[in-house]
């Protein structure tokens, strides 16, 4: 089985300051520590289990600059057999749609049975890109997948619903699956396996190879645009809600309401 | 005069809350010479839904088949694109959830609608249409604006907008016609399964109500599970709670226990060791609830109520059910 | 592979020299409770043909490394050794638990196992204008602070006063801020030996740079990774209570204000039996006015661990049986201690843990040596109020 998984390398920012650029338009990086998105690195664990359960092949795909060979060598000590990096400076300021585009373009010539991505990304959380590349791809796909089976070449998967609620799905392969978090326990990678494969060649494409034109991708080709970015209004610190039981009360169930809270 | 479409969304023979979130955003936009649209797309035995969402748009446009019974986004994808056809809406609007994450993506890429995901709030200003939405876990807002074109999309964050007091008018229901085209096999619909008892993923919840020493027995749990209940969530806990075995350890938050990245976090009673922020400091909303108001919790909760969480949980719980009728 | 793995292990560690006497089962605080027989342990990674069965067995996770094994040891050998070594080699499948990958995550990427962001190490100093060390001339006294007393809200009471008797011993130090990262010894520990590795080479060019006299850390942890398993490192490494002690000895410390309490002191395994420095901390306690001291039944090489260390920070292993820490606290209670003195933010922490899950607040309170001190040159002592 071969099997394609396109990861990201995102900023870690739960415990970050985040500053934002000059423009506006992205936050401030320096000094960041960067990863692989969460999301992502449950779906090359999923993948390696299917290669060790089925056999095949796995290759990771990522877009982005040098830096990102640090996730898809990551992904390699982990268990991938190649990587292939999308680089290339007319792939700035593409948004998600205009991603699966250069994804498609990448993978469509790689053979596959299986593409994984994750459900969504840590920076921008979008929870989009998968779906549309499948699409790019004339695949059918099931989105937030929590677990999968395969039979012959129907992959009988759950998706997560709301409240606990999860649905039965079968995907007929060649197929793509976004991948929730939680559906497996992504093994550790030392870094003594990541030094093994510090040598290991990783391909690089850019917008000519992929035979992409400008007006498909980056800010060209892109029909979502970012306009700036601002903070939410959020305190230092707790915000204390004062008052009588009842107000404390009433006052967080807006506030739950307002945040999500009540499902 | 502008259309604003909203897809309905159902499951299991309900209307899901979003749909009417979506409703009232809609009616939110729209000026007085504009349209709301709901899109209906399920089986004949589903028509009764349709009666409880035209009430609130100007146009309701279904398409009964019985391949639409459950949701499936290839054959969706497929009917929503002849709804579409017909509906002429300049904006359509969906939810960001389990349903429209597996369909609006593939549509926007299918038909070229310029989109955006996960919005918090949405503008039309000179036919521009401009959305928020939240990007690195919520700690920081984006205005995105979307391109001209004929049909723009948008999905929409579950609670974002409020689902009561959407404008009553008087609809009209129109049938658009549909029939199953192209080869659907490759994705199917199998059944539902609910999560089993006793088998909670702590980690997968949207809204978590945590306990921690503060809630003094066990015999004390159940009086957050009642929040959790009333609010959809779940109870997990701090370290001692689940070394009392109080809860199963798997309920537990924090550097020994889960990391959890819930849309909101209610800590009740939980002083908040680093340790245990470590495991839920990345929840977009966290609420807390503490005696002492030099907890370390409320250095990192957005929200607090400095008051005995015996007190603050019974009047919550009665506030969130009233709300839910 | 498996045996390729498995006979260095057993050659490495000179397994196959073992007599099967049991006395470091003997001696093991956690056999008590534990399915993990460390006598069992070696027996079975010297025989065995391959490991990865055994490997599997979660009460590995057990061991606190506190190495009474390889004190009891009459050939000499290190029991603890081997379990670390089956650690390493389930790292490298990376079939670990998730705490400890959180674990081992946060220290790759932010220098520290809980993940807590780089740029916020020296927020714990940021009022006490302490001079950066890469900025001193060679030959001062580096104070090496170490992750937990860095980002943890009780242990930063343990630096923040050792600060408050350096400079009442007007002794020159300095501190690498944001650039010193996590000395490893939890680390490798829990088997990530490359990692440690990577750690110790960062730390050791921030070592070289400073070129210090003397290297002082907050924990008996971090003083034994530097002073016994960082290759190469030749300045003198000190634990906080052999320098104090110093300080004390030179009467660079005029200790006036009296602490009337009955105290005890809980030896931590890395000091102690690890180290040997078993009278500095009782000397220093000693000179404390108006101190009352009484020694546990279980102290010096004797002492029992409170299961702090060898990764346990991060995971409960099998979680059997009762916490020694709660033993101890008990014990010390028992015997009307008023507070346990202690020299490590690990056994500070589990121990102040214990009091609360026993039911002890109002009873007995756990107290860092240097706090300890603290109170006697502040004057504080009559409430006792240390933050």
């Amino acid at each position: 089985m071969d099997i394609i998984v396109c990861i990201k390398r995102v900023p870690e920012t739960a415990e970050a300051d985040i500053v934002l650029d000059a423009g506006k338009k992205g936050i401030d990086t320096d000094g960041m520590v960067f990863s692989i998105n969460e999301w992502d690195n449950y779906a090359v664990e999923a993948a390696i289990q299917l290669k060790e359960a089925q056999g095949g092949k796995i290759t990771v795909v990522s877009a982005g600059p040098e830096e990102n060979n640090e996730v898809l060598r990551r992904a390699l000590a982990m268990g991938a057999d190649d990587a292939i990096r999308l680089t290339d400076p007319a792939f700035e300021g593409s948004d998600a749609i205009a991603m699966a585009r250069i994804l498609a373009a990448a993978i469509k010539d790689i053979p596959h049975d299986l593409i994984l991505t994750g459900v969504q990304a840590d920076d921008d959380g979008f929870g989009g890109t998968g779906v549309a590349l499948a699409e790019m791809l004339g695949l059918p796909y099931a989105a937030l997948v929590t677990d999968i089976q395969l039979d012959g070449d129907t992959l009988t998967v759950h998706r997560e619903l709301e409240g606990g609620l999860e649905e039965v799905t079968a995907v007929k392969m060649p197929a793509l699956l976004t991948i929730q978090t939680g559906i497996n326990e992504p093994r550790y990678v030392s870094i003594m396996g990541i030094r093994k494969v510090a040598k290991k060649e990783i391909a690089e494409k850019s917008a000519g190879d992929l035979s992409l034109s400008g007006d498909d991708i980056g800010v060209k080709g892109s029909l979502s645009q970012i306009e700036g970015l601002f903070f939410p209004p959020v305190g230092e610190g707790a915000e204390i809600i004062e008052g009588t039981m009842d107000e404390k009360a009433e006052t967080l169930v807006k506030i739950l309401k307002e945040r999500g809270g009540i499902a | 005069m502008k259309k604003i479409a909203v897809l309905v969304e159902h499951r299991q023979g309900e209307i899901r809350e979003i749909t009417f979130e979506m409703l009232g955003k809609a009616h939110q936009l729209a000026g007085s010479d504009d349209e709301v649209q709901a899109l209906f797309l399920g089986d004949t035995s589903q028509k009764e839904l349709v009666a409880k969402v035209s009430p609130h748009a100007h146009t309701t446009l279904a398409v009964y088949d019985a391949a639409l019974k459950d949701f499936e986004p290839l054959r969706y994808g497929s009917a929503l694109e002849a709804v579409l056809s017909n509906a002429d809406c300049d904006l359509l609007l969906m939810g960001q959830t389990a349903f429209g994450m597996d369909l609006a993506p593939a549509l926007a890429a299918k038909m070229t609608m310029p989109f955006t995901s996960d919005v918090v709030d949405i503008e039309i200003l000179d036919g521009g249409v401009k959305a928020t939405r939240q990007m690195y876990s919520g700690k920081v807002s984006a205005a995105v604006s979307l391109k001209e074109a004929p049909k723009r999309l948008l999905t929409v964050r579950a609670g974002a907008f409020p689902a009561e007091d959407v404008p009553e008018v008087s609809g009209e229901v129109r049938e658009i016609a549909w029939s199953v085209d192209g080869d659907f096999a490759v994705r199917k619909f199998l059944s539902y399964i609910e999560a089993a008892v006793g088998d909670v993923d702590i980690t997968q919840a949207d809204v978590l109500v945590s306990v921690g020493r503060g809630i003094k027995d066990a015999d004390n749990i159940p009086v957050a599970q009642e929040l959790a209940d009333a609010l959809g969530g779940v109870v997990s806990c701090s370290r001692p709670v689940a070394d009392k075995k109080w809860l199963p350890k798997e309920r537990q938050v924090g550097t020994s226990g889960k990391t959890v990245k819930p849309r909101v976090y209610i800590a009740l009673g939980i002083s908040g060791a680093f340790q245990h922020q470590a495991g839920m400091k990345g929840a977009a909303t966290i609420i807390a609830v503490n005696k002492d108001p030099k907890a370390p919790i409320f250095s990192i909760a957005h929200f607090g109520i400095v008051d005995d969480l015996f007190k603050v949980l019974p009047a919550l719980t009665e506030k969130v059910r009233e709300l839910k009728g | 592979m498996e045996e390729e793995q498995q006979q260095p292990l057993a050659e490495r560690l000179d397994l196959f020299s073992c007599i099967q006497c049991g006395k470091c089962t003997g001696g093991c605080p956690v056999s008590i409770k534990s399915p993990l027989n460390i006598r069992r342990v070696v027996r079975e990674s010297s025989v065995r043909d391959e490991l990865s069965g055994f490997m599997s067995r979660i009460e590995l996770w057990d061991c606190t490394t506190c190495s009474t094994c390889a004190i009891r040891c009459p050939r000499g050998l290190r029991p603890v050794d081997v379990v670390i070594g089956l650690r390493e080699m389930m790292i490298e499948e990376g079939r670990i638990d998730k705490t400890i990958i959180d674990a081992l995550d946060g220290a790759y990427k932010y220098g520290n196992p809980w993940g807590r962001a780089k740029n916020k190490r020296a927020e714990w100093a940021q009022d006490l204008d302490i001079p950066n060390a890469l900025e001193m001339d060679p030959g001062q006294v580096l104070y090496f602070v170490c992750c937990a007393a860095s980002y943890d809200p009780r242990v930063q009471e343990i630096a923040r006063s050792l600060v408050k008797v350096l400079r009442a011993a007007a002794v020159p130090f300095g501190i690498l801020g944001n650039k010193e990262t996590c000395c490893g010894s939890e680390i490798r520990r829990m088997g990530e030996a490359g990692l440690f590795e990577m750690l110790m080479e960062e730390n050791m060019k921030n070592f070289s740079k400073v070129d210090p006299r003397v290297i002082v850390t907050t924990s008996p942890h971090c003083m034994n990774a530097l002073k016994n398993e960082y290759e190469g490192l030749t300045t003198d490494v000190l634990h906080y209570s052999q320098f104090v002690w110093e300080l004390l000895s030179a009467e660079k410390l005029d200790l006036k204000t009296p602490v009337p309490m009955k105290v005890t002191y809980h030896d931590p395994c890395f000091l102690g039996k690890q180290n040997g420095v078993f009278d500095e901390p009782r000397w220093i306690i000693g000179k404390i006015p108006g101190i009352e001291f009484t020694e546990f039944g279980r102290c010096r090489e004797n002492s029992l661990c409170c299961e702090g260390g060898g990764g346990r920070m991060w995971t409960e292993g099998t979680g059997a049986g009762e916490r020694l820490s709660e033993v101890r606290v008990k014990d010390a209670v028992d015997m009307g201690a008023e507070a346990i003195i202690t020299a490590c933010p690990f056994c500070l922490l589990t121990l102040e843990d214990a009091v609360k899950t026993t039911g002890n607040e109002e009873k007995i309170r756990i107290i860092d040596l240097m706090e300890l001190l603290a109170m006697t040159l502040e004057g504080d002592a009559e409430t006792g109020d240390v933050s």
